[in-house]
């Protein structure tokens, strides 16, 4: 009752003055799909403009000047997407913008939907309302303060801010500590032009990779690729990859004292296992072994048998080589999970993983490499991330070295990691005892690749 | 094996349909292509269902949150945890409650029917001890803990504070640390007999698989047993709300505001599909990214990115909410409604209403690209007695004549606020 798989590829189409373009086709989908990628060194100088571009250039162009033109405009082409985003990928900061419409088959017009929406999407990154060599400067500061509130709101989520704190205190010094939308105080620094300026080196001479997803045939493809010439591009930056490589002179500890109730432990590593190196996947499957899943190391332990957490999990940061174990707990239980957590980081190096937990890993790993190929997003990410950690493996050959990865390649790995900060939010005992909510979905975050 | 196929062309998708003489339904959508395939095995039973009367005629009232503790402690088996299970065989299990319904799936590649299999063994054999009961309270006290903190969960539920005053769907879906502290083996037990019936649940496959040895699999491990569906009991709750505003602080970094309306109108079926789909025209044409007022408040500065409104109703409740962060809630209140009433005044203008029908069609296709989705949302309509693929029809048949006639019934009603300010 199972049936082939298909193979997801990448199609390169066309490479030009620093873009390229692929084109990912599968008739599975009932949407086509364009990402483009602009790529810089995550560099403080330019880190916030990076950030607010793609907010700025959604607020309006030249054929819709306005925003609510603009989702009007999409509202008509059958709920299509345009939207526009910033992140980092180790030392790489993305500016990332998408199109995505549902395919013409399924709409009452057949109109060529791609066509409309890809100009659409072109005409925000190439022609923004612009004047006097600046934003529209309304919309330009509307856009930072929203900017300056989103930086500021981190603090809401206190799982995801206690893990970007750790990432800061163990990089201070480092340009991965800049978070994704840099600073507030840098935002709080830009003018309409400057930011214009930075926009203008974007779109001149950052690399680009282009990707096309879905069912699309070669005029539109082709079409689609000629709107690029309309800015002379020059000057191409490179972007180059952080050194992996670290050792830790002394375990750092980092307490913060918040008004929460629950504590959030975050332990911090360095791998010292940069992604193009072949112990590359070892790592991967080192990680899935200790906290990757629920059958890993810290769930079982810290929850299941200890039961002092509802989240105990590993992630790694693939590009800057890091490793981070994340745990909710109980202030008075902090020790007590900690010397749980090193016990297993301790059992990992000294080979006390079994046949059973390396095969689940494997397979689990597996199932998430084929479960990709159906997510059009996922396997854009997945093509774009190749590219960045100049791995050449499509997902058959790396799944196949994850097969390979033996407990000794595990245990070598394991050798090679470092603890570096541990970080603790701390209830400060001021937040009043209330009646308790929860979520409706018993999912611990997933691990990261 | 006698099963129905339905084709939905136009969506360009097949649905396969099952019953099983327990009176348990299986669905099944193929998704041909798809490597992921996915099971589902869920019960028509909530956080919301804290009273309901036995087969024997008895009045049950249990403790808040054990629908989802019950859900925690299913994984549990004689012979291990389920999840180790899954684990072997590279699949990822997992499980949710919601107001209204428990449901324990699991996404795979390779061994479908085994791990099927499992699926339903699991759910059907419960093994709950007191011991592993009292190990369970400390990992749902960490859960409860958590969403203490978050200010997200917070907002929403002190909005559902506000507007009822009686039905459950304004409890914690966990509890809380006092009510799961009541929570033991019997209770859990005597709730699991009364709502894991078969005529009370339903199996939702998606994904490349045969319909043939999906329900040659069902057939053969159902098993039948006493009691259909147990009758719930939820309180009278008046048209009235319980408050307008509440207001709670929170570590924030600027004020987070939350208004809902609370729905009187009880459907089920296709007419509560429609209802629904309506609600989500009307809240897209009043404060939707194309409408005046968004717009407006967004160029003010007094709203955000993080706008978002939603529709949830169903056949014990129904509401529909909006917010986000804004430096001054009230203000934003005003306006919005303010914005509201003139619109009851003047009605959906028609090509708005045609423009955002079309885009919330667009949006449905799209859920066709999921398994996952597809198969909650086929569970979810079933268990308000209705199919999800008759959106299709909805949107076909709705028009601006009768979601204007909703709009004027519900949007004249007070709405509530709850706000979340930095401590």
């Amino acid at each position: 009752m199972e049936s082939g798989t298909v193979k997801t590829t990448a199609e390169k189409l066309a490479e030009k003055d620093g873009i390229t373009f692929y084109r990912i086709n599968s008739e599975k989908f009932k949407t086509n799909r364009v990402d483009i990628f602009f790529l810089d060194r995550l560099e403080r100088q330019r880190a916030s403009a990076n950030a607010i571009i793609p907010s700025v250039l959604k607020r309006g162009c030249s054929k819709f000047e306005t925003q609510r033109e603009l989702e009007a405009r999409l509202e008509e082409l059958y709920g299509a997407v345009v939207d526009g985003g910033c992140s980092k990928k180790g030392e790489t900061q993305i500016v990332s913008f998408h199109m995505s419409h549902i395919a013409d088959s399924y709409t009452s017009s057949r109109d060529n939907l791609f066509d409309q929406c890809s100009e659409l999407l072109m005409c925000i990154l190439q022609n923004p309302v612009a004047e006097d060599n600046g934003f529209k400067v309304p919309v330009f500061r509307q856009e930072r303060d929203n900017l300056v509130d989103y930086i500021r709101s981190r603090i809401n989520d206190k799982m995801r801010f206690s893990f970007l704190r750790c990432i800061e205190e163990m990089c201070s010094g480092e340009a991965f500590a800049i978070p994704d939308e840099g600073y507030e105080e840098d935002a709080l620094l830009l003018t309409p032009q400057k930011t214009f300026a930075i926009y203008r080196e974007m779109v001149e001479s950052y690399p680009c990779y282009v990707y096309m997803s879905g069912s699309i045939d070669d005029g539109s493809a082709q079409r689609f690729i000629e709107q690029f010439s309309q800015v002379a591009r020059a000057g191409i930056r490179k972007v180059e990859f952080p050194d992996v490589a670290k050792t830790v002179k002394e375990v750092r500890r980092v307490d913060e004292s918040m008004n929460v109730n629950q504590g959030k432990l975050c332990m911090g590593f360095r791998t010292n296992v940069s992604p193009s190196s072949p112990d590359y996947y070892p790592l991967v499957v080192y990680n899935g072994i200790l906290g990757g899943d629920v059958h890993s190391k810290l769930f079982q332990n810290v929850r299941e048998k200890a039961s002092l957490a509802y989240y105990a999990q590993s992630v790694l940061e693939k590009y800057k080589g890091l490793m981070v174990i994340m745990s909710g707990i109980e202030q008075e239980n902090r020790d007590k999970a900690e010397k749980i957590i090193l016990r297993q980081f301790e059992d990992m190096r000294e080979g006390n993983i079994t046949r059973e937990e390396i095969d689940a890993t494997k397979k689990s790993l597996r199932t998430g490499i084929k479960t990709m190929q159906d997510s059009q997003g996922a396997i854009v990410d997945f093509f774009l991330s190749q590219h960045l950690s100049q791995d050449g493996e499509d997902f058959e050959s790396m799944a196949e070295k994850l097969e390979a990865v033996t407990i000794d390649d595990v245990v070598r790995v394991a050798g090679k990691i470092q603890l570096d900060t541990i970080y603790f939010l701390k209830p400060d005992g001021t937040q009043p005892q209330e009646d308790p909510q929860a979520e409706l979905l018993d999912e611990p975050m997933e691990g990261g690749f | 094996m006698d099963y129905k196929t339905i084709n939905y062309d136009r969506l360009g998708e097949t649905l396969y349909e099952y019953d099983h003489p327990t009176g348990l339904k299986a669905f099944l959508i193929r998704k041909p292509g798809y490597n992921k395939k996915t099971a589902l095995f869920a019960a028509d039973y909530g956080s919301i269902d804290n009273v309901f009367k036995k087969s024997d005629g008895q009045v049950m009232n249990v403790p808040d949150g054990i629908a989802h503790f019950l859900e925690h402690k299913l994984f549990e088996q004689e012979d291990g945890n389920m999840l180790d299970k899954f684990s072997k065989l590279g699949s990822s299990p997992n499980a949710f409650t919601s107001f209204n319904q428990t449901a324990y799936y699991f996404s795979c590649t390779d061994l479908f029917e085994e791990n099927f299999r499992m699926l339903l063994d699991y759910v059907q054999n419960p093994w709950i001890t007191d011991e592993n009961v009292e190990k369970e309270k400390g990992i749902i006290g960490q859960e409860i803990r958590m969403y203490e903190d978050s200010p997200d969960w917070r907002i929403f539920f002190n909005l559902l504070d506000c507007l009822y005053v009686n039905h459950p769907v304004k409890l914690d879906i966990a509890g809380t640390l006092d009510s799961i502290a009541r929570i033991n083996k019997e209770l859990l037990y005597e709730c699991y007999n009364a709502f894991y019936t078969p005529g009370n649940m339903v199996v939702v496959v998606s994904g490349d698989v045969e319909p043939e040895p999906v329900f040659t699999i069902v057939d053969n491990m159902i098993k039948s047993r006493e009691g259909g569906r147990p009758e719930k009991r939820y309180p009278d709750e008046p048209e009235t709300l319980n408050m307008e505003y509440k207001e709670q602080k929170l570590r924030v970094s600027m004020p987070l505001f939350n208004m809902g309306i609370k729905d009187p109108v009880r459907l089920s079926g296709y007419e509560l599909l429609k209802r629904r789909t309506a609600l989500g025209i009307i809240l897209a044409s009043i404060m939707g990214r194309s409408s005046e007022l968004f717009n407006r408040l967004y160029y003010d500065g007094l709203i955000n990115d993080s706008f978002r409104f939603d529709v949830s109703a169903d056949q014990s409740y129904g509401f529909v909410n909006w917010g986000g962060q804004s430096s001054d809630p009230e203000k934003v209140s005003r306006e919005i409604r303010r914005e509201i009433d003139a619109t009851v005044e003047r009605g959906i203008d028609p090509a708005v209403f045609d423009r955002i029908k079309r885009s919330h069609e667009g949006v449905f296709v799209r859920t066709f690209n999921s398994p996952d989705i597809i198969a909650r949302e086929v569970m979810d309509a079933y268990f308000n007695r209705t199919s999800y693929f008759d959106l299709s029809r909805v949107f076909e048949e709705l028009d601006i004549d009768y979601t204007n006639g909703v709009l004027r019934d519900l949007f004249v009603r007070t709405p509530a606020l709850s706000v979340i300010n930095p401590v």
